[in-house]
């Protein structure tokens, strides 16, 4: 009697947990499904009496030209920025993993800091910066910054995929002859592979996304966000939910990156542990 | 067994053996982060609160040292730009917003973790993160036409006769929270339900096996348990949620209204400062200020969370 009086409960709470699920998941994809849906709809307003499909913003994005200039932009800054991140993180996650040394301690937080300091006060810190120097206004502006905000990504994710590298496998290297540069260059680069893939689409996305830094200092050559926050200033009108759309569709191909790599790097001692 | 095949000893002498490059190799894989870091983020962040203290004549920055920034701003902290209630403005809307985040994310990362099948935890949690992946800005722009007085959401309820009127979120400290909370969600979910990932299930069946209720379960061993993912979360969200000027100006309209009044978020206010400026020492001054803020809400976190413990 008690035991099933405790199944019902559960039961009666797990369905709890499926209701919560769907209205949670409900509130995080609404917009997104509003922003899809709405870039096919004829009205202007997005309204509940659905007044017919469309392509016209689509037409009206391509022919007006500013945020399309804005998104050559973005892809030219965000995937060079995110490769230079992933380099040098790669790098400097190597020698945090492998070696020891006095200051240790303080060189990982400084190198993980940038992250945690608001994008808003190194907008402004980088244009102080960069508009002494004559560097402010380019996209070269925003790459030199975005990088800045990439490393911590860049390192935390290849240190994970580092972390779970058995060391014997780098020294196996050295005791069959290989020098330490072989080694790195051919047992520890290929392991992080993942990693690095990993951190770079990360950061991609990061950089790709990133509004205030690339507010203050690219000044003409605007980024996608920069130019999206200006249009919207003037008007607002569904081409931004048809491009909203199209960047959508390239995350998504993002997105089955990541499930293929990302994900499993993060979740992998844990599903591990599980099984055992 | 082990002592019969010398080979299969720990070869501890072998394991010591480095090549001698070692050093080398060291420095030049430390060297492009550290150089990097020091001159394009240490190196900003110092002149940041150095250029703080110079001023502007006509339109060019005049280096020094003086405190006339400053002074203005404090001179102006409960008048003209208000800038005190800016900053009670940002650290209330903030505070709620990550308040509610935590709310709504620990139930929805428990679900996910205790409620959904194992093989299907990793899609829910991809689902979770993806409106990460898509633009935040354009995200926020979906939330307007969604909220706004004519838009689905009131058109919606106002169909079904659940409202007469529209009612205003868009424009209010409302939309910016939702906005807010849209964003840290996916991140939130993910930090807490790696948290619940690490908690031990035997310790859940050990209480409950005592007689622990279910209650007592979640309150005295799961929420303890989980207490630095919380502790983590909170602080990550009070960050960014300080910090952050696109939901505060999209969908809070610049000055939207709480129950403070129509002010805007301090870190709004900073961005909107010196798009009508450019007057970058005071800019840098306030972001200076903002820095202080952060740090004391920083400081008040570690000594929150080590007094409790």
């Amino acid at each position: 009697m008690a035991i099933q009086k405790k199944q019902g409960s559960d039961r009666l709470l797990a369905l709890a947990g499926w209701a919560y699920l769907l209205l949670g998941f409900g509130f995080l994809l609404l917009p997104i499904f509003a922003l899809v849906l709405f870039s096919f709809e004829d009205s202007r307003l997005p309204t509940l009496p659905w007044t017919g499909w469309t392509l016209k913003w689509y037409n009206f994005l391509l022919s007006d030209g500013r945020l399309l200039e804005a998104l050559k932009n973005s892809l030219i800054v965000s995937p060079l920025a995110a490769a230079a991140a992933t380099v040098i993180g790669f790098f400097a996650a190597y020698a945090l993993n492998r070696f020891e040394f006095w200051g240790k301690k303080f060189l990982s937080i400084l190198l993980i800091v940038p992250i945690l300091i608001p994008p808003l006060i190194m907008g402004v810190a980088f244009l102080g910066l960069l508009s002494r120097v004559n560097l402010q206004g380019q996209l070269l502006s925003v790459f030199l910054t975005h990088v800045v905000i990439l490393i911590p990504t860049a390192i935390a994710l290849i240190t994970i995929r580092l972390a779970q590298m058995p060391s014997d496998i780098e020294q196996a290297a050295w005791n069959l002859g290989a020098s330490e540069w072989q080694a790195l260059f051919r047992v520890v680069l290929p392991w992080s592979i993942p990693g690095i893939a990993g951190a770079w689409l990360l950061s991609f996305t990061f950089s790709f996304d990133e509004f205030v830094i690339a507010w203050f200092v690219s000044g003409f050559q605007p980024t996608l966000p920069v130019a999206i926050y200006s249009f919207m200033a003037f008007n607002l009108d569904p081409s931004l939910n048809a491009i909203g759309t199209i960047i959508f569709a390239l995350s998504i191909l993002l997105l089955v990156g990541v499930e293929l790599l990302l994900i499993p790097l993060l979740l992998e001692n844990r599903s591990n542990s599980k099984q055992a | 067994m082990a002592n019969s095949i010398p080979l299969s000893k720990p070869s501890s002498n072998l394991q010591t053996k480095t090549p001698n490059e070692s050093s080398l190799l060291r420095w030049i894989c430390l060297a492009p982060a550290v150089i990097y870091d020091s001159l394009l983020f240490l190196l900003p962040l110092i002149f940041l609160i150095w250029i703080g203290f110079w001023t502007v004549d006509n339109y060019r920055l005049v280096p020094g040292f003086s405190l006339s920034n400053y002074i203005d701003i404090f001179q102006q902290f409960f008048s003209k730009s208000r800038y005190a209630y800016a900053i009670l403005q940002s650290l209330w809307v903030s505070s709620t917003a990550t308040f509610l985040t935590v709310l709504f994310c620990y139930p929805f990362a428990m679900a996910i973790a205790f409620v959904v099948p194992v093989r299907l935890q990793r899609l829910a949690i991809l689902l979770a993160i993806a409106p990460f992946w898509s633009s935040y800005i354009l995200r926020l722009y979906a939330w307007q036409t969604l909220l706004n007085k004519e838009g689905l959401i009131n058109s919606f309820l106002q169909t079904l006769h659940l409202i007469n009127q529209p009612i205003e979120i868009v424009f209010t400290q409302i939309g910016t929270r939702i906005g807010l909370i849209h964003y840290l969600a996916p991140i939130m979910i993910l930090i807490l339900y790696l948290a619940l990932q690490n908690v031990d299930r035997s310790l859940l069946s050990a209480a409950q096996n005592l007689g622990a209720t279910r209650w007592q379960v979640f309150w005295r061993v799961l929420l303890p348990l989980t207490r630095p993912g919380i502790v983590y979360a909170a602080v990550f969200g009070m960050i960014i949620s300080l910090g952050d000027v696109l939901s505060g100006i999209i969908l809070g309209g610049g000055t939207g209204k709480s129950i403070f009044g129509s002010l805007p978020l301090f870190a709004s206010m900073i961005l909107n400062e010196y798009a009508a400026s450019t007057n970058l020492p005071r800019t840098s001054a306030l972001a200076t200020i903002l820095i202080v803020i952060m740090v004391l809400i920083l400081f008040a976190g570690t000594k929150f969370s080590q007094s409790n413990q």
